[in-house]
């Protein structure tokens, strides 16, 4: 398909306005996307700082109970003269603070002498806290938070690390992960002769930690040396417990400058990998355990599928695909405008071209605009005037041009193919009406010694005196004619009778007879007819004409200046009878 | 804990992951040696070298455990393995169920260059059967003891080192029932560590809950046994992991002691076998010649932090005695055991479970 200057335009100009609406968009995009990445990033960042505060708080609530248990009488008295009473007691105060914590699922008094034998020891089990038979007691001096515990000053609390429980006799411990928090039973005078022990269940705080995050929010927790503790995937917690290492910074690059000390805090983004599904924006952090600790330190993440960041943005860019495709129906709109108002002018100059080449004349031309297009069709105009006018003129010499080829260009009157025409039709008519018709031919006597004497001037003056003569006395219906030289032939129709034509014939042969003045000259010519008609001497034109011809010849050779009809009235009668 | 999960801990430990080891896919139009070995074992270099030398492609396809190990070997009647990298306690399985076959020693001249103790192999259990050899030694780890040397005089010269009061609350053992079941007998005279008589028991119970007694913890992995050394400023440690363990130790600054006690040293010992579904033994023969080569040799210690069987390590002597690990004679009983002496029970509450 070929398409015009108006469409080329149009979509030139749709396209420029798309492709400008296009790109804005795109940037208007990208930035807003940029912008929201960023604040998703920040907000992790923030609510990561919040949860690591919440798991200080956890620490420190434990710490609380610990030290409520650490400084009762009992504690003191069942570690230095273990009374029942006293050892009672401590159970009793065990198994309510149990009850009270859900999360609490050992608490024990352990003492230092015996290696570390439990003094009291309480057991959350199907059934609630079960205090544990002196008998079934175990010595605990090779755990490192008891030897670490009894170091401690009193008031303080050390963390165990945080891994699988695998110390039998636990009841529902057994096999879970687990820390262990402790605080040192001192006497009087400051020496620590046991520890309390609060063994704390981790998946049940780490479930209530993850049921205040938001929709979507991953949390990661890992110990220093990057061991998973918390992880989405549940087979990735505490890898280390059954001899497969799953380390945050083997899934999460960005994190091994955490796991090195060489930063507090990270954000970064993460895209799919081997261990992640869809791509992430993530904030990690480093989180001192503040107190004695087997593990030190934290690293604590959150994590956010970069599809939910960008969720509002997609809103967004739905409104930004809108605008686009309106401002690309607007710059649509406008180019076609535009470009009919281009086009529509040179339309119109095309289609006067077109009625111009048909021979009409278009008026309705954009002459007036003052622009290119205005100079375009002014020009046009002038130049369709002006070639008019051309073809009016050249019309007028053709119509001239026809008119020399029918006529004697010396004497006016018809030549021979006029003749010849003429003589056709009159014919044509005979045939169809019976129209008669007849022939004289007429042939100068002298002629050829006017022009010896008198040169072909004078020739010619008589020659088209005699013209005027033959013109002057014959009908308006006739057609007289010169054939050449000084033959001269009228056609004569509507034929009457003989008599008419003789009459003419005589008309003719005393108005030639008239001497003619030429300068001083008179000049005389006298002239020889020979007549033929229809039917009498045929009905085509060679018939006619050489019977004209023969009788004129007749004529010449009976001493001229006469006429003869070819064939006389007598043979007529004869004929039509 | 038994040389499977320690084979495990290697692997990622030793940091190569298994990018070195995944399976060459395609088999050439030559002859193809299909190679089993654990990671770091058959180096990218080594192998190329081989592969140069015999005109023949290697295919090395890594495992991480003795399961995945013992699936690869046992398929189709070892059709799908020529040769393969296996513990002495493994290998008397694939004896027994007939998947090796007896190493051509005259095609292995290098076994000549290796260190007498690994030359004797009749004194290696398991490696000789109806007269034959059926593997060759490649590379081995100990267990010795590591000490601080401010603390200690003389270096500890036996395993009862760890029982000794006077290093109370600052000894570290490794938290294993099958191994410490073991040391309890070395320290007790009994004639095989791997061979508990009945009435040895009790007193190997009581023996470890001694143990227990004098510890300050007991750890799993090798950093944690760093974070703890330093936390108990312990002064003397059963280095379960070895030399690679000493390692760890002296990059994080700790510059310890390295002995073997006298009653020897517990030690896995990892050998090449031939499969009896080979069939190309001769090509496997060569194989096993070309990584007793100083090329494979040395990697094996730059690279794996192990110990090669052509050099004895800086750290030991030709006459210290290992005692290549064995199946012990029951080793879920250790282990059941283990779990209350660990969990702090004590002896009557032991012997009841």
């Amino acid at each position: 398909m070929k398409l015009g200057i108006a469409a080329r335009l149009a979509l030139v100009l749709a396209l420029v306005g798309a492709l400008a609406a296009g790109l804005t968009g795109y940037y208007i995009y990208q930035a807003s996307r940029d912008i929201m990445v960023a604040s998703a990033k920040a907000e992790l960042l923030v609510s990561a700082h919040a949860m690591a505060k919440r798991m200080a708080g956890t620490r420190e609530s434990v710490s609380r109970n610990l030290r409520l248990l650490a400084t009762h009488p009992s504690a003191l008295a069942s570690l230095q003269q273990p009374t029942p009473t006293a050892l009672n007691s401590m159970a009793t105060l065990f198994a309510s603070m149990m009850q009270a914590q859900p999360s609490f699922i050992q608490i024990r008094l352990i003492g230092r002498r015996e290696h570390g034998l439990e003094v009291v020891r309480v057991d959350r089990a199907q059934a609630g806290p079960v205090r544990i038979a002196e008998g079934d007691l175990q010595e605990k001096g090779h755990y490192a938070y008891v030897s670490e515990g009894l170091k401690l000053a009193a008031g303080q609390t050390y963390l165990s690390r945080l891994a699988v429980s695998h110390e039998t006799g636990t009841h529902l411990g057994e096999g879970k992960p687990t820390v262990v928090m402790v605080m040192p039973v001192a006497d009087p005078a400051g020496h620590p002769l046991g520890v309390v022990a609060i063994n704390v269940d981790l998946e049940g705080t780490f479930d209530l930690l993850l049921a205040d995050l938001p929709r979507g929010v991953r949390m990661y927790l890992a110990n220093s040396t990057g061991d998973f503790l918390l992880h989405p995937v549940e087979a990735m917690r505490f890898g280390f417990d059954r001899g497969l290492r799953h380390l945050v910074q083997d899934q999460m690059p960005p994190t091994l400058a955490l796991v090195q000390r060489r930063v507090n805090e990270l954000v970064f983004d993460l895209p799919r990998g081997e261990h992640v599904d869809s791509p992430l924006v993530a904030a990690f952090l480093t989180q001192e355990t503040e107190v004695a600790s087997g593990d030190g330190s934290f690293i604590l993440g959150l994590a956010q599928p970069l599809a939910d960041v960008l969720a509002t943005v997609n809103n967004l860019q739905g409104a930004i695909v809108n605008i686009v495709l309106g401002l690309s129906l607007a710059s649509l709109l406008v180019a076609v405008v535009l470009a009919r108002a281009l086009s529509r002018p040179i339309n119109a100059i095309g289609q006067a071209a077109r009625f111009f080449a048909q021979g009409q004349v278009y008026t309705t031309l954009p002459t007036q605009r003052q622009d290119e297009i205005g100079d375009l069709a002014r020009s046009f105009s002038r130049m369709q005037d002006q070639i008019s006018r051309q073809l009016e003129e050249l019309e007028v010499s053709r119509r001239e041009l026809s008119d020399l080829a029918r006529l004697d260009g010396l004497t006016g009157l018809a030549n021979r193919r006029l003749f010849d025409e003429r003589l056709a039709l009159a014919l044509a008519r005979y045939r169809r009406h019976g129209v008669q018709l007849a022939l004289l031919f007429l042939d100068l006597d002298r002629f050829k010694e006017v022009n010896d004497a008198h040169g072909h001037e004078a020739g010619d003056v008589v020659l088209q005196v005699v013209a005027q003569r033959i013109k002057a006395n014959t009908r308006e219906v006739d057609t007289p004619a010169r054939l050449g030289g000084d033959e001269f032939v009228v056609l004569v129709t509507a034929v009457e009778g003989v008599d008419q034509l003789e009459a003419l014939a005589l008309k003719l042969m005393a108005t030639l007879a008239e001497p003619i003045q030429h300068g001083d000259l008179l000049l005389t010519v006298g002239c020889s007819i020979g007549i033929s008609r229809t039917p009498v001497d045929g009905d085509t034109p060679e018939q006619l004409k050489a019977a004209a011809d023969e009788a004129m010849y007749e004529v010449k050779q009976a001493g001229r200046n006469g006429y003869r009809v070819a064939t006389p009235l007598v043979s007529v009668v004869n004929e039509m009878g | 804990m038994d040389a499977c999960s320690r084979r495990q801990h290697l692997g990622q430990w030793s940091a190569l992951g298994l990018a070195f080891g995944l399976p060459i896919a395609h088999a050439a139009r030559a002859r193809t040696l299909r190679v089993l070995a654990w990671p770091g074992y058959a180096e990218p270099e080594v192998v190329k070298a081989f592969e140069a030398a015999h005109q023949v492609k290697v295919v090395v396809t890594t495992i991480d455990s003795d399961e995945a190990l013992w699936r690869r070997i046992s398929a189709r009647a070892g059709a799908d393995v020529d040769v393969f990298a296996i513990n002495t306690a493994q290998l008397q399985r694939c004896i027994h169920q007939g998947l090796v076959q007896p190493v051509p020693m005259a095609a292995i001249p290098a076994a000549a260059q290796q260190l007498p103790r690994f030359r004797q192999v009749q004194h290696i259990q398991g490696l000789v059967h109806g007269g034959q050899t059926m593997a060759i030694p490649f590379t081995y780890a100990e267990m010795g003891l590591m000490y601080d040397r401010a603390h200690f005089a003389q270096p500890p010269t036996s395993i009862t080192a760890l029982w000794d009061g006077r290093h109370q609350g600052r000894v570290l053992v490794y938290n294993g029932g099958t191994h410490n079941f073991s040391l309890a007998a070395q320290a007790l005279g009994l004639p095989s560590p791997f061979r508990l008589a009945d009435a040895d028991w009790p007193t190997a119970v009581r023996q470890l809950i001694a143990l227990r007694r004098n510890v300050a913890a007991f750890y799993a992995q090798p950093e944690e046994s760093l974070a703890l050394f330093r936390q108990t400023q312990a002064v003397l440690m059963l280095a379960n992991y070895g030399s690679q363990q000493l390692q760890l130790f002296n990059q994080a600054g700790l510059k310890l002691g390295y002995a073997i006690p006298k009653e020897g040293a517990l030690a896995w010992l990892d050998c090449w076998a031939i499969s009896r579904g080979t069939p190309d033994a001769a090509l496997a023969a060569a194989w096993i010649n070309h990584l007793l080569g100083p090329q494979a040799s040395a990697l094996l210690v730059s690279r794996q932090g192990l110990s090669n069987t052509v050099q004895e390590p800086p750290y030991s002597q030709p006459n210290d005695k290992l005692v290549w690990l064995e199946p012990p004679e029951d080793d879920e009983r250790r282990n059941r055991l283990w779990g209350r002496i660990v969990s702090g029970d004590r002896f009557a509450k032991v012997m009841a479970a």
